[in-house]
């Protein structure tokens, strides 16, 4: 037996010492994740830029822009008026935000000021989601003013100082108790409300590649045939079984070497669960991997030459990425769930979803588990019956 | 002299051609044994059918007293192969394959370390031992291939033409290997096509056409059946056994 491992770590020790090979497993699905995780996974924080132009410059003003500043993803860019106006007219920019002059004097004075705020259409979603920003913080602006007048109103004989004082202190007291309290609460920890990226798009992506670098494989067992080294092996000690064995776990271990790769991305910079999921998300590949690499075997026999197993290795992979679900849900019947029937990536995806993110664990989801396993068993024993060392011989 | 290998009647067709015919001949112990025939002859069938890695359909060989077809575990003890194509790992190094094809052959890890150590030195690969072989030259690549049938500690080496498309030096380094490990005990069956090499290596000679045996002898033997051994040449012979026509 050690002797198929011994097989299987030649085979991986060539995947790695090829840089085409490395660049082309581990290198492609690393940018691809990084891609991925931009568009669709992390924290789906918002950005956004007010185009300003403060013809008023007094303090209320400057204390609205500063505060705008401070929101998270929110920038500030000051523009001189016929600026503002130009950018707009060429549509360069989409929103702008005009304090006119008298601002800061009628908010003090608590007559209504105003904000003009120009588009260009809709303004885009930037606009918008900044101009609800901004009508939070005028509202506490006005406010305040308005309890700083009421106040000095009652106590007209008060130092102003001692005014400004006292209202800052209530100022201060109910930002630090809101009466109304805002609580966000992520939602991707639960299994069946997850979002897409983290129950669906994710586990395929890892399928996907299992599936795409291990069956793809099945071109160097086909170039082994061909240049002889299969048939080599065979006139030493090595027996058939353990050459066979070694080739289906080489295929494991080249699949696991990128799967540790994509988790290890996922689980460190995502952060989607913690080491015990990590650990079950790994076993599962590594039976998905092991279907894979069954998968490959049948190719490298049923295939004469190279181009014929890459070709057919990828057009199975893209069959089952495709109809598995990776990329739309297959839905509960119809024809595309009969067609995700006949695919692993389903069964693989549907054993993930939850084991990523810890929520569920692998003995829930042994139905899927016992599917893709089966189907590695039912590979592997198909697999033994064709695999040749030679066009003619055992 | 002992017989190390006797292969009687042995046999095998591929799909309408009849590749190996009843072919019967011996390889004595320490014995430089020339397989020779046109392109096609059925030379590396019947190497394939001796080192036990294809069935024949017909016959059977022993080798050191083990059956090929009830025995092909002992057998696989005493044989080392280098076949026609280079059967290796190009992205590895040198080392790295001899190792392998060491573990392959049954040795331990340290063990065949210290035997690709000593083999690489044998064929002149010391100072490249760590670079890929896909780097090497032809005739470098050769005594690679070479090197690998050697892990195995072979009492029987079969070389299936190991000297095609290299130059003089290299050349005249792997006779010297040969000559070198038939002084240490190994029994060696060399094909080739160039009949200059297998006058000076080899101690026997057997000719195939059309997967049939049809000549078998020492040079001289061979020589004398043809003309006067001392002015004919090998390729007279060959010639004169196999004809003229084009083969393949
Ligand atoms: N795997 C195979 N399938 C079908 N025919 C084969 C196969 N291997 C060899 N043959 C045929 O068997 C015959 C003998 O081939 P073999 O390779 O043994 O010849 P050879 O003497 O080694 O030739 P060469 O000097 O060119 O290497 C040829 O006609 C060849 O086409
Ligand atoms: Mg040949």
């Amino acid at each position: 037996m050690s002797r198929a491992f011994l097989v299987a770590l030649i085979g991986v020790k060539r995947f790695i010492a090829d840089r085409g090979d490395l660049a082309f497993g581990i290198a492609l699905p690393i940018a691809l994740f990084a891609l991925m995780t931009g568009v669709f996974g992390g924290e789906a924080s918002f950005n956004g830029t007010a185009h300003v132009a403060d013809l008023d410059g007094g303090r209320a003003a400057s204390e609205l822009l500063e505060r705008l500043e401070r929101v998270d993803g929110v920038s500030v860019r000051r523009y001189a008026k016929p600026d503002l106006d130009d950018a707009l007219d060429r549509s360069a920019i989409l929103n702008g935000f005009v304090l006119p002059a008298g601002f800061t004097a009628s908010l003090d004075a608590g007559i209504p000021a105003e904000v003009r705020i120009l588009r260009r259409g809709n303004g885009g979603d930037a606009a918008q989601i900044i101009t609800a920003i901004l009508q939070g913080i005028a509202a506490d602006l006005a406010s305040e003013s308005r309890i700083r007048n009421g106040v000095a109103a009652l106590a007209p004989d008060a130092p102003p100082q001692r005014v400004d004082a006292a209202v800052q202190r209530l100022i201060t007291d109910a930002r630090a108790n809101p009466p109304v309290r805002v609580e966000t609460q992520s939602l991707s920890e639960d299994p069946d409300d997850g979002d897409d990226f983290f129950s669906r798009l994710l586990p395929g992506m890892i399928v996907m590649f299992l599936l795409f670098s291990i069956t793809l494989g099945a071109q160097t067992i086909v170039e082994e045939r061909r240049n002889g080294t299969l048939e080599r092996l065979l006139s030493t000690r090595l027996r058939p079984w353990e050459l066979f064995a070694g080739k289906f776990l080489e295929g494991v271990g080249r699949g696991m070497l990128q799967a540790l790769v994509f988790l290890g991305l996922a689980f460190v910079v995502l952060r989607v669960g913690g080491p015990l999921a990590f650990v079950q998300s790994a076993a599962l590949a590594a039976i998905v991997a092991a279907s894979a690499s069954a998968l490959a075997l049948i190719i490298a026999a049923v295939a004469r030459t190279q181009d014929q197993a890459s070709w057919i290795a990828v057009f199975i992979t893209m069959f089952m990425t495709v109809f598995g679900g990776t990329f739309f849900p297959v839905g509960d019947s119809g024809a595309l769930n009969i067609l995700s029937r006949f695919t692993l990536n389903k069964y693989a995806i549907d054993a993930f979803d939850g084991v990523i993110s810890g929520a569920a664990t692998l003995a829930d989801r042994w139905a899927e588990i016992a599917v893709v396993g089966g189907a590695a068993i039912a590979g592997l024993a198909a697999a033994r019956l064709i695999f040749r060392v030679s066009s003619e011989g055992k | 002299m002992d017989d190390f290998l006797a292969a009687d009647n042995l046999s095998k067709r591929f799909d309408g051609v009849q590749a190996v015919d009843s072919v019967s001949f011996a390889i004595r112990s320490q014995e430089i044994f020339g397989l020779l025939g046109p392109n096609g002859a059925g030379k590396t069938t019947t190497i394939r059918m001796l080192s036990t890695v294809l069935a024949p359909d017909g016959g059977d060989v022993e080798i050191g007293g083990y059956s090929v077809t009830r025995e092909s575990d002992e057998v696989r003890k005493r044989i080392g192969v280098c076949p026609q194509e280079l059967a290796l790992y190009p992205e590895l190094s040198a080392s790295d394959n001899l190792v392998f094809f060491g573990r392959m052959a049954g040795l331990s890890g340290r063990e065949a370390k210290s035997l690709a150590a000593d083999t690489l030195e044998r064929v002149g690969l010391a100072d490249r031992a760590k670079d890929a072989v896909r780097k090497y030259s032809g005739g470098m690549k050769r005594r690679v291939n070479i090197a690998i049938a050697l892990m195995s500690r072979p009492q029987l080496l079969f070389l299936d033409e190991p000297t095609v498309g290299i130059d003089p030096q290299s050349r005249n380094h792997i006779f010297d290997t040969v000559l070198a490990l038939r002084g240490e005990g190994m029994t060696v069956l060399y094909t080739t096509h160039y009949m200059e090499e297998a006058d000076r290596l080899c101690d026997r000679i057997g000719v195939m056409d059309n997967g049939r045996l049809i000549a078998l002898g020492a040079p001289a033997e061979l020589k004398a059946q043809v003309g006067d051994p001392a002015t004919t040449t090998l390729e007279e012979v060959f010639l004169n056994f196999t004809g003229r026509s084009l083969r393949d």
